[in-house]
Formats: structure tokens, sequence, C-alpha cells
């Protein structure tokens, strides 16, 4: 029997607590319960033995937390814990149960909560599997990360063939401590390949109903639900449900249907167990039925495509000035300030393109979507061309994304398929091919058949494609536009499959290029289209999508329709006083104020004298005010912001000119290696920015080796590091001495700030000044490049 | 159970290194506008356990054994906003500093509110006995290594996802370890001040003639 027969079966008894049992047999506090599997294994045997002779078909070694992070105090490796762990539930199991490799969260956070990169997690992951490969499955349980769950998933995948069960720990609020729903676990685990799926931990067996009920909503697997015997006392450690009562309660989960794997987690014994079997004896399986439609998700935020979800257009350098310069020069918070701005407009899916021949895509990429995850709730749509670059996102990408995309070619449809698959994701698939677009709706259609049959042979399931239809310009091919609404309600009707399509290139070439745009999605949703490719910020678009909400029956009772515009009339322009000066508006913080002030300023005004004689000498006061306690530091960002949004428009009027943009020195920032804490260098960067200083924000824990290479490149005289914690001293120290010997580094000056150091400190560190806050940054900036 | 109601405003300002600034309309809009962000994203979460003041691995260097002679027995304490509180404060950096520098300062505010919240519910546990104030990894020599044991005996990354980092940071950041006595005796004064403050030397607090609350 293995445990793909044994999934089969109506259920399967897995088996209780294994911490509960080892503490009943005199384990210590603070004392390493996988160390008893080498130490007293008949212990670890004996709590095996009882829960087989009461039913459990499966047991889980006593490998929790076996993993090198936890057990580097235990005196043992990993690999000696975790094979006696299997070799100890093997002896006792016989041939009467089978064995699950237990694994356990690592105990520390993976980026950005924590500081451990995906890599590592797998690592960790992959050294436990490898020591476990004589067990019958592994059973990755009470993860509240999905990033982190993924990782090992992943790393068993790619390093075993044993089945995988994978379960989180959800809180009554329906969310683990990461804030992962139970939708995105769902999507992303059952996306991943997974053989089972669930819940264990945390609660009792009445507070898990309602998140155990949750899935089966979301997931046709077989479910997994391992409660704890109801809830703590945090004095006697002693759980409130008794083993009758937990069973009977069991029993109404079981009758929600797709339940299918049963036992406890913390708190639960044999006793329990025995009961449990008693009221699985008297039930047969049965699969709830899926009533939900294809949808994507990040970790927190599941998107049903049951209705049309806008797809925002705006993280692509192409045909954009600004987004270009950005990825040139690393400014990572220029594309998280488009995703906010889009997603506050109204987006659901926000597209991810950062090609550019000049920029290292793949490393760009991930590094953008780890950014973008950190900040935004919102699914992605990782728009690439490169394989390479889309399986590297596709890795690291927490959730189930979609990719955008795939072709009727058969190079494109066999390198990316397959990536699809593997890593669980949604594909867009543009219908055109080796001999380019179809002019017919017949042609496209076509095309959409056979990337859906082809999807289908990789396992893909058709609702997970998402077809293109291709919008062509009006200008040009008048024709066109009936093809492709017709290609598209003949994919929505025939195919069963969603649609997306860029909807703006339909007017180049054309005036009120807006009004043309707007007709054609309107036309394009009426046609069944599920996932316009637009700008959010564009009112009257997201306005039309509202509208056809309302008009479909979709938005019942208009209400988000009236909750969107209700007060929007109340909303008029607000007068500036025309007694305000720029000056004062920067002083006192109002940045739209600011802005149009600027504008007005520069019709009469050479920018750089707007710059030297206004914004600077404002800022200054601010500044000083600032240094003599008058203001806060909120007040002073205030005022820095204030004045960035009126550089911004400088900027703009430059770009328009054509003059060299304004910068008086570039300046490279990072918080050093290990450290997390990154507020305090975010508040510097502002105020250097706005003081017109180009700053390269490396971001947080940063490599000294990334430092003094960027510096080499790009020519740096002033470096700024932060560190928060005196633990992460030590790193600022090696930065500097790796600035010192770096050839080509011998006139580049280090200013250090944060929370722990002093002047003394900053000199004995070798460093060449010292800030106490982020005003003196400017200074230094100011003393170095005069 | 604990629950954050409000969130105290003068030791927000404490935090944002403001004591003594004048305070204006338009930073008390601010500091009310973060405060309801704020405690939309906390969800505080703690753990304690009884210890006893001999326990293996976690009370290194002589500053937490001077604070806790004397002490019958101690107690290791945990407590953390959330993850989500970290997550909205990354993300304001992004759209608003000025407010993530006020979030960051109130959360900070909003910890040790829990914290004593906390302290609270071990000293109804103790009627009639002494407590320490809470001693925490980091003050005096008293050295950050020892959190991972510390959150390891009150299993703290499964029961509420508070883990540290291989530098010892606590993850969730706004998050505090702790531990206290005590006893059956009165505690004598004077434990706590500037005189146990690693930051005392270079404090500009004391340097603009004024004392944090520590």
């Amino acid at each position: 029997m293995n445990f793909n027969d044994l999934l089969k079966n109506d259920f399967i008894i897995l088996d209780g607590a294994t911490g509960t049992m080892l503490q009943k047999s005199g384990l210590k506090l603070g004392e390493i319960p996988e160390t008893l599997n080498i130490t007293r294994p008949e212990v670890v045997k004996n709590i095996h033995k009882a829960y087989i002779a009461e039913g459990t078909q499966v047991i889980t070694t006593n490998t929790f937390g076996a993993n090198r992070y936890k057990m580097k105090d235990s005196g043992y490796s990993v690999a000696e814990l975790v094979s006696s762990a299997v070799k100890n539930a093997r002896d006792a199991a016989g041939e009467k149960a089978l064995v699950a490799l237990e694994i356990g969260p690592i105990g520390q956070l993976l980026e950005p909560s924590g500081s451990l990169s995906f890599e590592q997690a797998y690592d960790y992951f992959k050294e436990e599997i490898l020591a476990g490969k004589d067990a019958d499955a592994i059973f990755f349980e009470t993860f509240t990360d999905l990033l982190e769950l993924k990782a090992g998933v992943l790393a068993a995948k790619e390093n075993s063939t044993l089945p995988i069960a994978a379960s989180m720990t959800f809180e009554s609020n329906g969310r683990t401590f990461a804030g992962v729903s139970v939708a995105s676990a769902a999507l992303t685990l059952e996306g991943l390949g997974v053989s089972a799926l669930g819940v264990n931990c945390s609660l009792g067996p009445d507070e898990l109903s309602p998140i155990v009920r949750e899935f089966t909503r979301w997931t046709s697997l077989p479910i997994f639900v391992k409660p704890n015997a109801g809830l703590p006392d945090p004095n006697s450690n002693t759980y409130n449900v008794l083993p009758g009562d937990f069973a009977e309660s069991m029993s109404k989960i079981i009758d929600f249907g797709t339940v299918k794997l049963v036992g406890g987690c913390c708190g639960t014994t044999p006793d329990y167990i025995r009961e449990l079997k008693k009221v699985v004896d008297t039930k047969k399986y049965r699969k709830a039925p899926l009533s939900r439609d294809t949808a994507i998700c990040s970790a927190t935020t599941a998107v049903e495509l049951s209705e049309p979800r806008v797809i925002g257009e705006r993280i692509n350098p192409t045909g954009k000035k600004l987004f270009k310069e950005a990825l040139i020069n690393n400014d990572i918070d220029y594309i998280l300030s488009q995703a906010i701005s889009q997603v506050n407009a109204g987006a659901d899916v926000l597209d991810v393109n950062v090609g550019l021949p000049q920029i290292d895509e793949k490393e760009m990429m991930t590094r953008v979507i780890k950014a973008l995850q950190s900040v935004v709730d919102v699914p992605l749509q990782i728009d690439s061309t490169k394989p390479d670059v889309l399986e590297a996102a596709l890795r690291i990408y927490n959730g189930k994304p979609i990719v955008n995309s795939v072709n009727g070619e058969e190079k494109s449809l066999s390198a990316v398929l397959p990536l699809v698959k593997k890593y669980g994701a949604s594909v867009i698939g543009l219908t055109l091919d080796e001999d380019g677009i179809p002019k017919t709706a017949e042609g496209r259609f076509k095309i959409a058949e056979k990337i859906v049959s082809r999807a289908k042979e990789y396992g893909l399931s058709p609702k997970d494609v998402y077809i293109d239809c291709l919008t062509l310009t009006v200008s040009a091919e008048q024709e066109g536009c009936a093809e492709t609404l017709k290609a598209l309600e003949r994919v929505t009707n025939e195919l069963g499959c969603k649609t997306c399509l860029g909807v703006s290139n339909i007017s180049f070439g054309l005036p009120r290029r807006e009004l043309i745009n707007h007709i054609f999605l309107t036309m394009a949703l009426h046609s069944g289209l599920t996932l316009p490719i637009i700008n959010p910020n564009d009112d009257d678009m997201m306005g039309a999508v509202r509208a056809y909400k309302v008009l479909a029956n979709i938005d019942k009772n208009s209400s988000k329709f009236i909750e969107q515009y209700n007060d929007a009339c109340e909303n008029k322009p607000k007068v500036i006083s025309s007694r305000l000066t720029l000056g004062d508006s920067i002083i006192g913080g109002l940045k739209t104020e600011a802005a149009s002030l600027t504008e007005k300023a520069l019709e009469t005004t050479d920018a750089m004298e707007l710059v030297n004689s206004t914004l600077i000498p404002s800022l200054d006061k601010v500044g000083t005010d600032f240094e003599k306690g008058k203001i806060f530091l909120p007040q002073l960002i205030q005022s820095a912001n204030t004045a960035q949004a009126c550089f911004e428009v400088i900027k703009r009027h430059l770009s328009k000119s054509d003059s060299e943009p304004v910068s008086k020195g570039k300046i490279i920032l990072a918080t050093v290696k290990g450290d997390i804490h990154d507020i305090g260098k975010n508040i510097v960067k502002v105020l250097l920015d706005n003081y017109g200083y180009t700053v390269i924000d490396l971001g947080k824990d940063v490599e000294p080796q990334l430092v003094a290479d960027t510096a080499v490149e790009q020519n740096i005289r002033l470096v700024g590091l932060s560190a928060l914690m005196t633990t992460t001293l030590g790193s600022m120290e090696d930065t500097i001495a790796l600035i010192r010997k770096t050839p080509g580094l011998e006139n580049c000056k280090v200013m250090v700030g944060g929370a722990v150091l002093t002047a003394d400190y900053a000199e004995k560190i070798g460093a060449d000044y010292y800030c106490r806050d982020a005003k003196e940054s400017v200074d230094t900036a100011k003393k170095v490049f005069n | 159970m604990i629950e954050l109601k409000s969130i105290s405003r003068g030791e927000t300002v404490r935090y944002l290194g403001g004591a003594g600034v004048k305070m204006n309309s338009s930073m008390e809009s601010l500091l009310d506008s973060c405060e309801s962000e704020l405690l939309r994203a906390a969800v505080p979460k703690y753990l304690y356990k009884k210890i006893s003041v001999a326990q293996d691995g976690i009370f290194e260097g002589e500053d937490v054994r001077r604070h806790l002679s004397g002490c019958e027995y101690a107690y290791a304490v945990c407590v953390t906003l959330g993850a989500a509180v970290d997550r909205l404060i990354r993300s304001s950096q992004v759209s608003d500093i000025a407010k993530a520098v006020v979030i960051d300062a109130m959360a900070s505010a909003a910890v040790e509110n829990a914290a004593a919240q906390v302290d609270g519910l071990i000293a109804d546990e103790n009627a009639g006995k002494f407590l320490t104030w809470r001693f925490s990894p980091g003050y005096g020599d008293y050295p950050l290594s020892v959190q991972d044991r510390l959150l390891s005996i009150l299993d703290a990354p499964r029961k509420i996802g508070l883990c540290v980092n291989s530098n010892f940071l606590l993850t969730p950041t706004k998050s505090v370890t702790a531990v206290l006595g005590v006893s059956q005796n009165p505690i004598p004064k004077g434990r706590r001040g500037c005189a146990v403050c690693n930051l005392a030397k270079d404090c500009k607090f004391r340097k603009a003639g004024t004392r944090c609350e520590f």
C-alpha cells in the first residue's frame, strides 16, 4: 500500500499530537523534542504505536522542527535526526500504517517580513526532504507564510517523488498570522500540485469549521483537517474539548464533503483518535460541488474571474521616459508608487513588465515582484517574452499569478506552458502564431483552440487559459474591430475560456482617443471580455467598467457604483488662496497647492532660478525649524515631499524642453547587511531627493559587495549607510572596510547614521561623517559636493 | 485578553523624538488618521510562561541576574502587534513617508501599551506578590542572542507568529520580548533609569535636560 492508494479510500485517519504526548512522557522545558529520536527512541515509538492501536493509518515523524536553523544547538545533524525519526516511525508502523515525513515552518520569517530568503528556505527544506527519503509521504504542517510553504513544496517536488500534503494554520478571522486567506492557500497549493491540503492547529474543531467550509468552496482536492483539542488554558496547558465532543464536531466537518484526511493537533491523544475513528467508520466520502469560477491570487487576496476585472497596465517602460529612467536607476520606489496609485484607482490585478535592453530583466523582475508583493495585495500578471525571466518570477511569486503570455507558435507553447503547469499559474494566450495575427475571427479562434488543447496536454485546465483576441488599430484596419469582438464571443461561448484584451491600441492615430477607447471597451465587455488591460488612473475607462457592471446586473443594487460616485460632485477642486506663495506652501506641506504654484511660476521663471531662489531656501527654513525643535520630523518630511512634488513639475518641464536633468550629485544609500529597519534610510532619501541629489537606493539588508560594486560602476563620491541595531554595526564596519580597499573608490566618502550609532563609534569604524538625523545627511552632502 | 483602544500621544511624540515641540492642528490630524489606520492593522498577541530563575539559556549577563535577584520565579513574556503593522509601515513608506514615520513611532508606543497590559495580567495572577518591571534583551549587558531561546520556550513562532532573524531582530518588528521577576518582598527602587541604559552617554533627552520614561 502506498499513500496514493490510500487516498482512494473514503477516509484516512491521521494521528494526534506528538508534542503533547512527549510532554506527558517527561520532555523538559527547553529540551529539543527532535533529539528524543536519538536519545530515547522507545518513547517516540511508543507514541506512534499508541496512535496506530487506535486506528491511525498514517503516522507523522517526530521532525516538526528538524531543520538546520532550529536544530543548530541540538548537537545533531538534520540527517541524523530525520533519518532516525523515520526509522522509529517505520519500526513502530510495520505493515500497519504508512509514515509521513513531518515538516514544520523553519522558525524564521521570510522576506519581506523577516530576512530569510526564498532560496535559503528552499535549502533548509531540501535537506530535510533528502534525509527523510524513506518515508511514504511528506506532510507540511502548521505553516502561516504561503511563500515559505511554496519553497517547501517546490523543494519536495524537485528532490523527491513522494506525495505531498500541505496544511496551514488559520486564526478565527480566517487568516494566518501572515494574512494568508483560505482561498489563496487553496488556489496556490492546488496549482503547485499537492495531493491534499488543509488546516491544522490553533483552534478547536468548532472554531475551525467555517475555515474548512471555506476550503470546500475553493478546492476539489482531498482536504486535510487536524484541529486542536479546543483552546488551551494558559496556566495548566490543558485543552477544553473532550474526545467524544471532538469526534462529534469532526463529524459535522466531514459532512461538508471533500474532507478526507482527519486527525488531531495540539492536546489530542490516542483517545481522540479512537473516538474519531468510530465516527469516520459510519461515514461515506463525498466531494462537495465546486461552485467557484477560475481565480488568481496573491497571498492575501483572491480574484475570482466571475465578472470583469481590471488589469492595470502602468508597470511597463514602453513609451514611458520616467519609468525607463526609474528602471535604469534602480528606483524601485517609483515603480511601487505606480502600483499603489493603480490599486487605489481600482485595479484588480497589476501587469508587471520591466523589460529594457540595458538592464538584467531577470534580476529586476524578481526584485520588483518581491517589492510589489510587500506593499500591495492585488495579484500580479508576470509579463515577459523570456521564459527564464518568467520562471524566476514564478518561483518567488507568492500566490497564483497570471503569466503574460504564450502564443500559438510551437516554440512559445513548449517553453511557456510547462512553466505555467509546474508553478500553478494561469496564462494569457495570444491568438497569433508563426504567420502573425490572423485577419479573421475564425483564424484567431483556431489558434485559441490550439493553445487550449496544448495546455490540456500539459495538464492545465482550460479554465486557467485566458485568451487575448488582440486589438488592432482601427484607423489602420477598420474592419478588424468586428473580427476581434467576434473572436472574443466565440472563445467565451465555445471554448468556455476567460478573455483579456489590451484596449487602448484600438485608437492609435485618431483624435479624441479616449472616446474611441472607452466605447470599444464597452463593446468588448458586452461581447464577454473578462480582463480589460487598461490604465486604471483613467477615470473614464474605470467608469465604463463600473457602469457596465451596473447595466449587466453584476453590481447588485448598483451599490459599488453608488459608493464610488455618490460623493463625486462634492469633490470640487479647491480654490488656491491668491495670497499663498510657493515658499509658504512648501513650509506648510501643501502638496497640491505647491505643485500648481510651481507650474505657474515656471511660466515666468527659469527652472534653476526657481530651485535656488525658492525651493531650496524654503526647505532650509524648515530644516532649521526642525533643528531648533520647532517642528516634528513628520512635518519636515511633509515639506520635503511637497518640495518633491515641485521638483516633479520642474522635471517634467525640463524633459519637455530636453534640458539635462538637474542633479547636484549621485549618492548611494543602503541599510547594511542583516538589518531590516529601513525607515530612517528612507527619510534620508526623501530629503536628499528634494535637495536635488540623485539617490541610488540599494534597499535594506544590502551586501557590502553590492555597495562597493555600485559605487565603482556609477563613479560615486558619497555613500550613506544606515544600521539600527547594535548587532548590525559589524556589517556597517565591513562595508566601510570594503569601500576603503576597493580600487577606484579612493575619493568616495562615507556617511553613517542610525539609532544606536554615536559620533565616536562612527569614527572608530572609519566613517567620514556621522549624521545624527536626516537633516545632517543633507548638510553632509552639501559639504561633499561643494 | 488585551486590547488596544487608543495609543498614547505623549509616548508617540517621544518616539518621534519630538518631546517639547509645540503641537499644531495639522500634526494633530495626521496623528488621528495614523492612529485609526494602525488600530485597524494591529492584532496584538502575547504569550507568557512562568519559568524558574535558573532556567537554562535565558539569563545571561550580570544585569538581568541583578534585576531578578531575590525573585522566587520569573516570567518569560512576548508581545507582538502582528505582521499587518509591518506591512502598513512598508506601504505607507511608499505612499506617504511622513505618515510612515508617525505610524512607526505610534506602533512602538502601542506595543509598549500592549506589553503593559500583559504585565497587568501577570500581576493579577500573582496578587499579593511583587513584580519587577520588564527586562528585555538588549538592556544593559543582557544579550539579544537570548531572544531565540526566549521565543522558543514560549513556542512563539508557532503560537503567535513571532520569530527572530539571524541578527536576533524580532519579526514582526513591532514586538517585545522580556523577562520579569516575582518576589515575596517589595522590589527596591533604583533598578531602572539612566544608570542602566546603554544610550545614557549619547542620549538626546539628557542633553536637552529631560529624560525619557525608561
